[in-house]
């Protein structure tokens, strides 16, 4: 009788285990223990890699559920049976084998064949947006990422341009249509992540790496980088900020005026100082 | 059998664990308390002059764990400062409480800490029970108000120690907890951190003769400094970069007090009693060399009990008032470095960058006025003829070891290659501006603006060395360019 009530203890317990498993899941999303930000990506093939992840995670959520529901069934079961009642003892079983290896693989198979078109339109020039906008070039070294914007009306070149616009660790995107940049290294090996588009390339010395995406919301986003890359990797924290076309475009001729101050720019005739001016 | 296997092995186990928490919970030993290191020339004065020098050092600063502030420097150590007020009118006001007016942003809370700045109690701080923003009011939880008129600061300081945080957690690893410039990243880098303690920063906005600007120190911070290892920190709050641009100015004045006393005590340091002995030897030698009678060589403890009375006598008269001018002196700098007068505008805007500007610039350049080539090179690669000679020390002949120039902090300097288009203080034209005009503090870069150039003709050569990184042509041979550069009128 004690072996049974023992028995029934642990068959509520694993099951506990995986209903607790399944509780804390289900509530992450409002505890903020989910993706980062709002939770949402926002960039148009961010989506498309979270309706992914949401499909592996329904199948393993099912399988895991079917799992534990058989195992907790099987463990009560079995500690309900009278003691003196032998076990089933049972050694192969074919069909099962068969079932049990054809379904995973065809899983497998299915999610190999039904991602290769989000992998390639990420990694695959061939695949990338017909007309996307090539709006800067973002050096990585250590410890932040240089920006360089061609200016107003220009084409990015591969090369500096005595117009170009500068910033640092402030990347300026404008929203709604595919931009590219030209990612590459000053040193050594680094990457560009933007977790809440689900964009993340290692900027690899001596290649300049295209990386495109299209920003679906105006607003704030925090890039850093994801590759260990010396002992200042911790502080390597920009932003990406997404704003409309014609903010873009405004804040563009805003900077480009910074950066061409000659400190004489007058108003009135009279000298202006700088902190006047900013 | 096997049960006392299992508990051999269970105890074994249990033995692990115990080891493996001792080893987890000796590495979680408190960081040591942070201290600020003295400079060389500090530690190696004789015991009293050290430890009054410190002593003056320690009463005006603190310790980083303890920080001064010292009222007579130019430093917001930030806080509400505020003016006790006349009672409103049809008030009855208990002895505790008192009507104030305050000055700038910030609101009092309960809880917050009074400090009184004059009157009776100046010094004293008190503790506040409430306040209200609507009445003015302030009422204390011990003790009473003081007269009308008491000058007070709440939360005195908040500033100051808002920037030692910000500066502890992103800035003294390479800048070092004294700002020295030498944390323990410092070694791994090239060039080093800046060293605070000369109160010397190189990209300014200001006139040769006049320290850093808070919006210097601001857009360093904000932007990093390319080709550096200072990185942006623009991701700082404004808040967060005021305070910490303020710690580094406080470590500033605080290096450079310790730099000037102890230059004024030179006379009591070990190196100077083992000068001294040292002479006394040679002129012995001298003097029995010559025939002559020699003066006895005096021991060193006996030179060291003359420097200590001297000292003494020293630290009686004079030295107070050293601390005191040496202290205005600092003030006064930096103060007259935030003055509006003290930035650079230049009298005329930027000359049209067309090719005829450019090639006024580039005759600058090469002209025996500026002797840019001498540096920077003929073509701007940053390797003039300067960079192979041997440079004397500043104040001495004795010269440094290595080739080329040096900056005032004695490390290796490079003149800037203008083709890679990386400006270290800034790409905007009137940065460039401001480093010919002015010259690059702290390096031999000299000034040039209202002497050698007029300011047409500084912006000539900011519109020749703008032009320079997209400029294909540039002849690299060196050996033909030196010649033509000995010529430069033919």
């Amino acid at each position: 009788m004690r072996n049974a009530a023992v028995g029934k203890f642990w068959a509520i317990f694993f099951t506990a285990v995986a209903v607790l498993a399944v509780a804390v899941c289900v509530v992450a999303p409002d505890y903020g223990w989910w993706f980062p930000g709002d939770g949402r990506a926002h960039s148009t093939l961010g989506q498309k890699i979270d309706d992914l992840f949401y499909l592996i995670l329904v199948i393993v959520a099912v399988t895991f559920i079917g799992v534990n529901a058989a195992l907790g069934y099987i463990l009560w079961h079995g500690a309900s049976l009278p003691s003196d009642k032998k076990a089933l003892f049972s050694h192969g079983s074919h069909a099962l084998e068969v079932i049990w290896t054809i379904v995973p693989a065809g899983i497998l198979l299915f999610i190999a064949l039904y991602q290769m078109d989000v992998w390639a339109q990420y990694r695959i020039k061939n695949f990338y947006p017909k007309t996307m906008e090539p709006v800067a070039e973002v050096t990585a070294r250590q410890f932040e990422w240089r920006i360089r914007y061609p200016a107003r009306g220009k084409k990015l070149m591969p090369t500096p341009q005595p117009d170009d616009v500068y910033t640092v660790n402030d990347l300026r995107v404008p929203t709604g249509h595919p931009v590219s940049i030209s990612l590459r290294s000053d040193d050594v090996q680094h990457s560009f992540f933007v977790p809440e588009l689900r964009v993340k390339q290692d900027a690899v010395p001596g290649l300049v790496i295209p990386v495109w995406w299209e920003m679906t919301d105006i607003g704030s986003f925090e890039l850093v980088c994801a590759e260990l890359c010396g002992w200042g990797h911790y502080k390597m924290k920009a932003r990406v900020v997404a704003m409309s076309d014609e903010d873009f475009e405004a804040w563009k001729s805003q900077a480009a005026q910074e950066q061409f101050y000659d400190g004489v720019s007058t108003k009135d005739g009279e000298l202006v100082s700088q902190s006047e001016q900013e | 059998m096997i049960r006392m296997i299992m508990s051999r092995f269970l105890i074994k186990s249990a033995w692990i664990a115990v080891a493996c928490l001792a080893a987890v919970s000796t590495g979680c030993v408190p960081n040591p308390s942070a201290e600020f290191a003295w400079r060389d020339s500090t530690t190696d004065l004789i015991k009293d002059a050290r430890s009054s020098l410190q002593n003056t050092v320690n009463e005006n600063f603190g310790t980083p764990d303890d920080l001064v502030a010292w009222e007579r420097l130019p430093v917001n150590y930030g806080g509400i400062k505020g003016t006790v007020a006349a009672a409103p009118e049809g008030t009855e006001l208990t002895p505790g409480e008192f009507a104030f007016s305050h000055e700038g942003e910030g609101e009092v809370k309960p809880g917050d800490t009074v400090l009184w700045l004059s009157g009776e109690m100046a010094g004293k701080e008190a503790t506040i029970q409430s306040a209200d923003a609507a009445t003015h009011l302030i009422s204390l939880k011990a003790g009473t108000a003081p007269a009308e008129g008491t000058t007070f600061a709440v939360n005195f300081g908040d500033q100051l120690q808002l920037g030692r945080m910000v500066y502890m957690k992103n800035c003294l690893h390479c800048h070092g907890v004294a700002g020295d410039g030498a944390g323990p990243t410092a070694q791994y880098l090239n060039p080093r951190p800046r060293d605070y303690r000369l109160g010397v920063f190189k990209f300014t906005e200001t006139l040769a003769t006049e320290r850093v600007t808070r919006d210097d120190l601001w857009r360093v911070i904000k932007y990093g400094i390319p080709g550096t290892y200072m990185p942006s920190f623009l991701l700082l709050d404004d808040h967060e970069t005021t305070a910490v641009v303020e710690y580094v100015r406080w470590l500033a004045m605080r290096g450079e007090l310790e730099k000037r006393l102890g230059d004024e005590l030179t006379d009591y340091s070990q190196t100077s009693l083992t000068d001294q002995y040292n002479k006394a030897v040679e002129s012995k030698k001298a003097a029995e060399a010559a025939g002559d009678k020699p003066e006895a060589v005096p021991s060193m403890s006996s030179l060291r009990n003359t420097a200590k009375d001297d000292f003494k006598e020293y630290a009686e008269s004079d030295y107070a008032d050293t601390v005191d001018s040496t202290a205005d002196f600092i003030a006064e700098n930096w103060t007259r470095a935030d003055d509006p007068a003290s930035v650079i505008h230049p009298a005329v805007a930027r000359v049209a960058d067309t090719p005829e500007s450019r090639a006024r610039g580039r005759l600058l350049y090469l002209s025996d006025r500026t002797k840019c080539y001498t540096c920077h090179g003929n073509t701007g690669r940053g390797n003039g003829g300067a960079t192979e000679d041997f440079w004397p020390k500043p104040g001495s002949t004795e010269k440094y070891d290595a080739r080329g120039l040096h900056d005032v902090w004695g490390n290796p300097l490079q003149p800037r290659n203008l083709r890679l288009g990386q400006y270290r203080g800034g790409r905007r034209p009137v940065d460039v501006f401001r480093r010919i005009y002015a010259g690059i503090k702290g390096t031999p870069m000299p000034a040039f603006g209202g002497t050698v150039l007029k300011d047409e003709e500084v912006w000539d050569v900011v519109n020749y060395v703008m032009s320079l990184p997209f400029e294909s042509d540039a002849s690299p041979s060196p050996a033909p360019s030196t010649k033509m550069a000995a010529h430069p009128v033919q």
